[in-house]
């Protein structure tokens, strides 16, 4: 418990001192990795501790942001609220959208709650291109944040502060959740909500409840993204933001507390930092997610939690470093093949070719001919040798369990 | 009266192609208990490949070589995705099934671009069928139907007619006995898979044709062909044709009547005050085509959550 505190007020410290620490780019990016980790911690809530998979969490996002700059544009734009409160808008919103969604999509459970989770937020995005004075079409609706309580609120900095001071309120309010009778009654609805009936809970109003819940806090999340950049779009309503917090979410591990909010902030982080560099993001993180759905679980956090745990049998420290090494050789070939063949089909490189030709392509400080061998001979060299690395570990490691029993 | 028999024609025949990946998704569903994310992606893939081999083989061996190729590409998911994650549960599943649809949208979008392709109808096959009060009707349309039609008898056929059929129904139904019977239960479940991945590129490569054929195309249809599977009952084959066949004919109703909630309300003298309030209420039925098949299922889901053919739970 002692080591949890310790950990939980030095990363706050850190998360305190960062202004002070980051570019202002950085720091635009530390704002986008809060709001991410607090959605997909109001996401987790559902997925991961209730066991209900919705498709459909970029509505109450976007409802939420939408709901605040109508909020800021209130009264001539004096604003409904005060600017610090603003996200108020954004939760009761959500609340509200997520009892009435709650209500429909808890009717049934599982694979069904799932597609009815899609069907509505698809509903809302088919919607909302069509209802101009709520979504503002095309162009959206811009606002801007008035100085309140003797903050300007024009900086990034004063803007970093308000969106850490809510993620921070948010995820202590949602983790504090998890301890009261109520959050193990929403483990016992993932666990086993056949048997809380028999107990006599209502599961449907239980399980509108925590969806309602989890709205509010995806509100909350898309409140801060609107407060950020001023504005909200229909396009946080497409299924892309839905899928983002999804992936984040169980890239990180749905089933521990801290697992979304992490793998959310890493996975933000490194969009942000490869979003120079490459196109192929999604893809990456569309593969990652695949790969940790198959072969680890629990999430990354997760498994790292339960090897700390000591599950697993002993941790052969240089037998981790090796599979890690490999699987960095294995990746940094796959990226290479990915990224070859990303250049190589891309539009330019077609209006390239019209002099004629197959020209190079430049990666990593390289040009790269289409039907030089060494283009594609070098990431199959590094992925069969990485991989390969991984397996020999793999198989020795095996070995050695086998000889101590 | 030409119009509503060509958007009944049109409906139904939308309707067909709906079940066309409709039937495959709930072969697996009632099979296996998974419900395939991927499997409108293995939709849009059917159309890509089909494009991409046209300009080599021809229309025709391209319609046949692209889902035989998706059904290769269905097996390798359920030997080697699948059924590493089965252990883990149907969330599990569902979720790598998920997985697997952005990722084939991105590989794509890598190879193609993320615009529409010019994938088109060969212009042999595009002339009218017939015309009917000046109207002409498409043969490519007729065609596509009876495409859909002769996959089902064929399907249907083979299920309830043949020694396999009978295997496989009875694997669907307990598939452990089926197993301590001598079958190979995992072998018919990949069957399974690549069939209903067959289903899903035909249409994909015969439709692709005649809609678009973008990057898009596998969430648009995707989230159709759920609402379909929901609105009929999960698992229930005859609950996905009637579903599918009500929100093909709803849908190409709905977009040639132009009527909004204000002219409803002007019946009963609420006309003015609805223009006035506007939004919602004086949105066109027209435009809101797209947003029918979900209202449809909030409904089903009040009345009969089990779906309109589905079993309760």
């Amino acid at each position: 418990m002692l080591k949890k505190l310790v950990a939980v007020i030095a990363v706050l410290a850190l998360l305190l001192a960062l202004p002070a620490l980051l570019s202002e780019s950085m720091l635009n990016a530390s704002v986008q990795m809060l709001i991410a980790a607090l959605f997909a911690t109001a996401f987790a809530l559902l997925c991961g501790q209730a066991g209900m998979l919705s498709f459909g969490h970029a509505a109450y996002f976007g409802l939420g942001a939408f709901a605040t700059v109508h909020a800021m544009n209130a009264f001539g734009g004096d604003g409904l609220l005060p600017t610090p409160l603003m996200p108020l808008a954004g939760a009761a919103i959500g609340l509200i959208s997520g009892l009435g969604a709650g209500y429909f999509s808890t009717q049934r459970t599982g694979t069904y709650f799932a597609m009815i989770t899609l069907a509505l937020a698809e509903l809302l995005h088919a919607l909302a291109p069509h209802l101009k004075e709520v979504f503002g079409g095309e162009a959206g609706i811009s606002s801007f944040r008035m100085p309140a309580w003797g903050f300007e609120f024009g900086s990034t900095i004063e803007i970093y502060y308000l969106v850490l001071g809510w993620t921070v309120l948010c995820i202590a309010l949602l983790w504090g959740l998890t301890l009261t009778p109520f959050g193990r009654l929403v483990l016992g609805l993932r666990e086993n909500s056949h048997r809380l009936k028999f107990l006599g809970y209502n599961t449907h109003a239980l399980g509108t409840f925590v969806f309602a819940l989890s709205a509010a806090f995806a509100g909350v999340a898309g409140a801060l993204q609107a407060l950020n950049i001023e504005a909200a779009n229909y396009v946080v309503l497409e299924t892309q933001v839905s899928t983002a917090v999804l992936l984040n979410t169980f890239i990180g591990g749905a089933k521990v507390f801290f697992g979304p909010a992490i793998g959310a902030a890493a996975m933000t982080f490194f969009g942000h930092v490869t979003s120079d560099l490459t196109r192929s993001w999604l893809l990456y993180q569309g593969i990652i997610f695949m790969l940790v759905m198959m072969y680890l679980p629990r999430g990354i956090v997760g498994e790292i939690l339960a090897r700390f745990r000591g599950e697993g049998g002993a941790v052969n420290p240089v037998a981790v470093l090796a599979r890690f090494a490999g699987i960095l050789v294995a990746a940094a070939g796959f990226v290479m093949a990915i990224e070859l063949t990303q250049r190589f089909f891309s539009t330019d490189y077609k209006a390239a070719r019209q002099a004629g030709g197959w020209p190079a392509v430049e990666f990593a400080g390289h040009m790269w001919a289409p039907f030089a061998p060494l283009t594609w001979a070098l990431p199959i060299v590094l992925i069969a040798a990485g991989l390969g690395l991984v397996t020999f570990i793999n198989r020795r490691e095996a070995r050695r369990q086998e000889a101590q029993i | 009266m030409e119009q509503i028999v060509f958007a009944l024609l049109n409906g139904v025949i939308y309707g067909l192609l709906l079940f066309m990946v409709s039937a495959g998704l709930t072969l697996i569903f009632g099979m296996m208990g998974v419900l395939n994310f991927a499997h409108a992606s293995f939709y849009m893939v059917g159309a890509y490949l089909a494009y991409t081999l046209q300009p080599v083989t021809g229309f025709w061996l391209a319609i046949i070589l692209a889902p035989l190729l998706v059904a290769g590409l269905g097996i390798f998911v359920e030997r080697f995705v699948l059924r590493r994650v089965h252990a883990y549960g149907h969330a599990h599943e569902l979720l790598v099934t998920f997985g697997l649809s952005v990722v084939i949208a991105e590989v794509i979008k890598m190879f193609y671009g993320n615009f529409p392709v010019d994938y088109s109808v060969p212009s042999d096959l595009n002339f009218s069928a017939f015309a009917l009060g000046g109207m002409e009707y498409p043969f490519y349309r007729l065609f596509m139907g009876g495409v859909a039609v002769v996959m089902f008898a064929v399907l249907y056929l083979m299920l309830t007619r043949t020694r396999v059929g009978i295997v496989v129904r009875a694997a669907i139904y307990r598939p452990r006995m089926v197993e301590a019977l001598g079958h190979n239960v995992p072998m018919v479940f990949m069957a399974i898979f690549g069939i209903g991945a067959f289903l899903a590129g035909l249409a994909g490569a015969i439709a692709g044709a005649f809609y678009t054929t973008n990057p898009n195309m596998a969430l648009e249809l995707g989230v159709v062909v759920f609402v379909v599977v929901v609105v009929g009952g999960l698992g229930s084959m005859e609950g996905a044709m009637l579903a599918s066949i009500i929100i093909g004919v709803m849908n190409s109703l709905a977009v040639g009547v132009n009527v909004s909630l204000a002219d409803v309300l002007a019946r009963v003298g609420l006309g003015d005050w609805a223009r006035e309030t506007g939004g919602i209420l004086t949105l066109q039925l027209s435009s809101l085509a797209a947003t029918l098949p979900f209202f449809l299922m909030l409904l089903v889901l009040l009345v009969r959550p089990s779906g309109l053919l589905g079993e309760k739970e």
